[in-house]
């Protein structure tokens, strides 16, 4: 168990017509990592996460979740394998309370019974991590950026995952919201958790990621330690362009 | 108010003494009381109902009986499409095409293989269950318009396929169940059987739309009406929850097509795949509220009602007028009378007005 990557993805692709969304990704994640995903809009970040998590089935290239191949699996099938992911648009259960929104992953997640009171129970605990125990009772249209954004953490969290998925949990949120949300993560870390970060707040990348991953039009950049990684001119190139990873060197 | 159950649970376990304690074990006598007595009240009215309905069709004229018996078919119809149409989101466009097989099925057994009633009843709505299986495998992977068109498209097809084979179903020429003679292989229900019939077929529905409604699989269909893809990443099995309901509603409005079929005696093509059939489910569903267990029987009886004191009253404009009403009421009450009455109730907030403002219409 300690030797099989997490999550471990080989030549993973996935066309759209005649346009290469994702191409060629292989890369491995062994347990209690923390990778961060980073590059310029349209690199194929959240479609990369679709690929892992079933939304998108792969073109080429596979998907193994502690050893076990799950390319093309449904959604569903992902999600018992102990795989959660949030979404880059919040995507609440409009209808429901939050602690409903939790209950689901509970109800439907890799340990589901149909047992409501223990989903409704346990939802509550996992709202009580997230910092939204006091909004539980709320619609999720109520709730403001930041706590929609944690809604849709803690409904991930509610699977219990041993992969966790994050397509930018922080986008949009001030920067006194963003600590709270490092602090969580920094504690599922600690747990043993294996995280994939995707983020374009450089900051918060920096201080959770042990190892960053670049994507740019599609394919892996280059990969590494994150300082490193962040000093490579191939990735300032990617992010502001030519002409300013030029004026660096000179 | 039975939709209000998931609610009166959440309410429980938000109390402080069990929600923070975390203890395992049973809650509180003192916290569950309130909530026993709040939830068993919808029950116990919806009993006084049905026990009230029993007896009141010694009370009517023939002709008012026969209204009241088309109520409670249209409610039982109206929860059907509320399975698939209202829980889950899915606007089915063709829920006729389950009306029509169950009729059609009925007659066909009862004329041509003589089978009595009862075991044909069944059947029937097992045709239609199982056609709902076939056609919902396909067609649930459409969303939006496209499913409504495309299930519209498979009503109208089975409508045709019925009318040209006449060795089998009487074509356009209609089909006849035997009800009087030797050939009568059950005898007839008449008005109070029929009644009673539909009656429960009403009842039966509308709890079963209760059951679903506080289950961990009408959970799972209010999150697929809400975000299929979320759903489905939290561990819901989207397609099987989707085709299991479309067949479970097949199978109920398969039930009262067959009822229908055999109250008609003769029934043709036209009227048992009639598109005004699924429109009227549509327009009670939506009056009453999509998606509640009692927004379906508040939309048929409030609708059916309306429809026959214009009729009486309004000879001549009675369609206009009514068309005039049902304009009204979406324009005023998009999200139908129970949720407005439910989210109205929370907020003590009535005015209509700015319930319309709300939902930006």
């Amino acid at each position: 168990m300690s030797d099989t990557p997490v999550l471990e993805t080989r030549g993973l692709g996935r066309r759209f017509g005649g346009l290469d969304a994702v191409k060629d990704v292989s890369l491995s994640i062994p347990a209690g990592q923390t990778l961060g995903v980073i590059g310029p809009n349209g690199a194929g970040k959240s479609t990369f996460v679709n690929l892992v998590t079933g939304h998108l089935r792969p073109t080429s290239g596979r998907v193994l979740v502690d050893g076990h191949d799950v390319t093309g699996a449904r959604p569903w099938v992902v999600a018992r394998a102990r795989v959660a992911r949030t979404f880059q648009i919040v995507k609440p259960f409009r209808g429901m309370t939050v602690r409903e929104n939790v209950a689901i992953g509970v109800l439907y997640g890799p340990t589901g019974t149909g047992a409501m009171r223990h989903a409704l129970r346990t939802a509550d605990e996992v709202l009580e991590r997230v910092g939204l125990v006091g909004q539980a009772s709320r619609s999720p249209g109520e709730l403001t950026v930041a706590d929609a954004r944690r809604l849709e953490l803690a409904k991930a969290l509610a699977l219990k995952p041993r992969l966790l998925l994050l397509d930018e949990v922080m986008a949009g949120l001030r920067h006194s919201e963003i600590e709270p949300s490092l602090e969580l993560i920094g504690q599922l870390k600690a747990e043993g958790m294996t995280i994939v970060v995707i983020e374009h707040v450089m900051k918060a990348i920096l201080a959770i990621s042990d190892r960053i991953l670049v994507l740019h039009q599609g394919q892996v950049l280059t990969s590494g330690e994150p300082r490193e990684v962040l000093s490579d001119s191939r990735v300032i190139e990617a992010y502001l362009g030519q002409r300013y990873a030029k004026r660096q060197e000179a | 108010m039975a939709t209000d159950a998931s609610t009166d649970a959440t309410e429980a376990t938000a109390d402080p003494d069990t929600g923070t304690t975390g203890r395992p074990g049973r809650p509180t006598a003192g916290t569950t009381n309130p909530s026993l007595v709040r939830r068993m009240l919808p029950w116990a009215l919806g009993l006084l109902a049905v026990l009230a309905c029993l007896g009141l069709q010694t009370q009517l004229f023939t002709g008012q009986e026969r209204t009241v018996t088309t109520i409670f078919m249209f409610v039982a119809l109206a929860q059907g499409w509320n399975l698939i149409g209202g829980f889950a989101g899915y606007a089915c466009f063709g829920q006729v095409v389950f009306f029509g097989l169950g009729g059609y099925t009925t007659a066909v057994l009862m004329s041509h293989a003589h089978w009595s009633f009862w075991p044909t009843l069944l059947a029937s709505a097992v045709v239609a269950a199982i056609f709902g299986a076939l056609i919902g495998l396909p067609l649930l992977r459409l969303k939006g318009h496209y499913f409504a068109v495309a299930t519209l498209g498979v009503a109208e097809g089975m409508r045709e396929v019925i009318t040209n084979v006449p060795s089998l179903t009487g074509g356009g020429a209609g089909i006849s169940v035997p009800v009087v003679g030797d050939q009568a292989t059950t005898p007839y229900l008449g008005n109070d059987g029929f009644y009673l019939l539909f009656l429960m077929l009403a009842v039966g529905t509308t709890l079963l739309s209760a059951l679903v409604s506080r289950s961990r699989f009408g959970f799972a269909l209010r999150a697929i009406n809400q975000d299929e893809d979320a759903a489905a990443s939290m561990g819901v099995n989207t397609t099987r929850t989707k085709v299991v309901t479309f067949t479970v509603s097949g199978f109920v409005t398969g039930l009262v097509g067959a009822s229908y079929g055999f109250q008609q005696i003769t029934i043709f093509p036209e009227r048992l795949f009639d598109v005004n059939i699924t429109v009227l489910m549509i327009i009670m569903v939506i009056l009453g509220g999509s998606g509640t267990v009692l927004g379906p029987v508040i939309g048929a009886v409030g609708l059916q009602f309306v429809s026959e004191w214009l009729r009486q009253h309004y000879t001549d404009a009675h369609v206009f007028i009514l068309g005039a009403v049902i304009i009204a009421a979406v324009v005023l009450l998009p999200q139908g009378v129970v949720t407005y009455v439910r989210d109205a109730w929370r907020r003590r907030e009535f005015s209509l007005l700015s319930n319309v403002r709300r939902y930006r219409l």
